[in-house]
């Protein structure tokens, strides 16, 4: 143990780690704050770049880059409305309200003081929660995987804001695009329309790519620019926060757990935690009606909370391969490439890298503290730099970035097909992030769904008859029918009415 | 690009089923019961099934409107053309001219066309998009090709690096 921890240090302390970690954190920051430019964005923009370091280097990257990014879309929410990341959407109105009043400082404070809390406690949580569920998941066969996977997706779109039908038809398509290719298990060459750049399949990373940067920037040709950060001088960032945590201790504490229990769950990421941490926020709160008008509460709540699940989307990232959020679909893409292939066994053979994950993310968090405070302060001069400039420049990295995860052109078509499928998706309430799960996971599931076929001779029964393999599947498949019965219940409910008002 | 659910529930339907059909006409792995056919077999049913509950509206009553925040003082409404809504499709049109012209014209004058039409687009005058189409091209050729060692072509403008 104290063994491998040195080890991780070791590995963490070379020159090109720290910059990596760095520079990754300015970069997130600065994309984060922007509006419109999401930390999935920030984070799919960066895969070409992570290609070119060492394993580890690339894994900091990421850590640091989402980390920062998910902070840093509160400081447009609190000085302008509009959120820089969805994370930061369910209390943007709040921390506006709490500038209007003028305090500004103790918004963006609770800010970046709560979102390090969080995301320490977050980290905790992978410590703790992966390697137990490494020793269970060593036994696992395919029919917990295909399970396990099938719960994933259906995770996903339960929690989507959208009508739940859409989002299964999402996650149907993102599982087609998967399809394509020779990786199969007959190995023939499907839905290519004797295209051999198709035979490889459909790489994630550039669809994600198209459908988060590509399609952000086609929704910018139509919305109007938001408008400039008023100048302002800010008093201390940090004044105040010991009280509030002293305050909200407890608050702070459900923000965290709620944080992580969203972010282990498969599909759901940093903004529906947001939203469900500053929901309950509202239930449970001695003061409810002090919301909306600037009450720190809620933020302190949903703030601790969406970082917390940064973090712990990692947790069925390494284990099962099967992701957390967006951010960790990109995150496997990664550790992929890098041959750290994402498993239980990952936590017995590769512990120092796996410790080494935990502890950038302790430094990503740590360090986002001062960074952030120096970001607050630069705010009004980094969100001046008109849109007109920024696009372009995501789109040149779109076209490059996309090109170099295969050194191939046919990427760069692949970027611009899902930058139109995600627009046209998004624009008709097709949540995407069921679809890009789908992509990522669809090969996995086909593989354990085959292969369990094949092992139990075509028979259905087998899926059932493992103890775990029984749970997962009750779980599934109670995700797949609560729709259902929720409709039911509400046409239940709402017959009578239109019934009596008719006559 | 808002269409109507019927519309893009019926799309489904057809996507569905083509899946489904290609994925049976596919040739089995002899001595097997299932093969490759089997997974776009269920997918294509699978979106089938959900695009016809779309086409009939089940499901519509979760769909939350998108929670508009707006902004103080009034949002400047865009013009509204006919042509105006096409705007929308420049950025993948660009994507797909640099794949058409890049290997010929090499990466920085492709690069400086998107970045200039973009900008433009956008709403940035000459003044500040012929700038950022002179320098962002040579910065991100510098970052991707000097140090990341990406192959980028070079056409015929290539960098001195």
């Amino acid at each position: 143990m104290l063994n491998t921890l040195t080890q991780a240090f070791a590995l963490i302390t070379t020159w090109e780690v720290i910059i990596a970690i760095f520079a990754a954190s300015v970069y997130g920051l600065v994309i984060g704050s922007l509006p419109g430019l999401s930390a999935t964005m920030a984070t799919a923009l960066l895969v070409p770049v992570t290609f070119y370091l060492s394993p580890i280097a690339a894994i900091a990257t990421i850590v640091a880059a989402s980390t920062m990014a998910i902070f840093a879309g509160d400081i447009p929410g609190a000085l302008l409305r509009i959120p820089g990341t969805p994370a930061s959407a369910a209390y943007a109105d709040e921390a506006y309200a709490m500038t209007r009043k003028g305090e500004a400082e103790l918004a963006l404070g609770a800010g970046v003081w709560f979102s390090a809390v969080g995301g320490i406690a977050g980290t905790l949580s992978l410590m703790i929660l992966a390697p137990p569920l490494a020793e269970i998941a060593l036994s696992f066969s395919t029919f917990e995987y295909f399970w396990l996977a099938f719960l994933g997706l259906m995770c996903a779109t339960l929690v989507a804001r959208s009508s739940p039908v859409k989002a299964i038809a999402s996650m149907f398509i993102g599982l087609l695009v998967a399809c394509i290719g020779i990786e199969n298990p007959g190995g023939v060459p499907r839905f290519t329309f004797g295209m051999t750049n198709l035979f490889g399949g459909i790489e994630p990373i550039p669809a994600l790519v198209g459908v988060f940067a590509v399609a952000q920037v086609m929704r910018a040709m139509l919305t109007p620019e938001p408008p400039p950060i008023p100048r302002r001088r800010f008093g201390s960032i940090l004044a105040g926060q010991w009280k509030l945590t002293k305050k909200y201790n407890w608050q702070m504490t459900r923000g965290n757990i709620v944080g992580i229990i969203i972010g282990v769950l498969p599909g759901a990421g940093a903004d529906m935690a947001a939203w469900v941490s500053y929901a309950m926020s509202k239930r449970f709160s001695k003061e409810p009606e002090k919301f909306g008008t600037g009450h720190v509460e809620g933020l302190v709540e949903a703030g601790a909370s969406n970082n917390a699940s940064i973090a712990s989307g990692w947790v069925p990232s390494l284990l099962f391969g099967i992701p957390g959020d967006t951010i960790a679909a990109i995150a496997i893409g990664v550790l992929y490439m890098k041959g750290l292939n994402p498993g239980p066994t990952l936590f017995t053979e590769k512990a120092s890298s796996m410790y080494a994950i935990y502890l950038m993310f302790i430094i990503a968090n740590i360090i986002m503290i001062p960074l952030g405070i120096i970001m607050i302060r630069l705010a009004s001069h980094v969100l001046r730099a008109p849109r007109a400039t920024v696009m372009p420049v995501i789109m040149l990295c779109c076209a490059v970035g996309s090109f170099a995860i295969g050194n191939n052109i046919f990427g760069v078509v692949i970027v611009a097909t899902f930058g139109v499928i995600g627009y046209v998706m998004e624009e008709n309430g097709y949540p995407v992030a069921a679809m890009v799960l789908g992509i990522v996971m669809g090969t996995m599931i086909e593989q354990s769904f085959v292969t369990s076929l094949i092992k139990s001779d075509g028979s259905v029964l087998p899926f059932f008859e493992r103890p775990i393999a029984a749970i997962l599947a009750a779980m599934a498949i109670g995700a797949l029918i609560w729709p259902v019965l929720v409709w039911v219940w509400r046409k239940l409910k709402r017959s009578p009415v239109p019934a009596t008002s008719a006559r | 690009m808002r269409l109507p659910d019927r519309v893009t529930g019926l799309f489904l339907v057809g996507l569905g089923a083509a899946a489904a059909y290609g994925g049976w006409q596919l040739p089995p792995v002899p001595g097997q019961p299932v093969g490759p056919n089997v997974f776009p077999l269920v997918i294509g049913t699978g979106l089938a099934l959900c695009g016809l509950a779309i086409a009939f509206g089940i499901g519509r009553s979760f769909e939350e409107e998108e929670h508009l925040i707006p902004v103080e003082g009034g949002q400047p409404q865009p013009p509204t053309g006919k042509l105006y809504g096409l705007r929308v499709l420049l950025p993948p049109a660009l994507l797909l001219f640099y794949v058409a012209i890049a290997d010929r014209l090499g990466f920085i004058l492709t690069a400086a066309m998107i970045v200039y039409v973009t900008s433009t687009a956008l709403g940035a005058r000459w003044k500040v998009a012929l700038p950022l189409a002179l320098l962002a091209p040579i910065g991100i050729h510098l970052i991707f090709s000097k140090l990341l060692r990406v192959p980028l072509p070079p056409g015929v403008l290539p960098m001195p690096w």
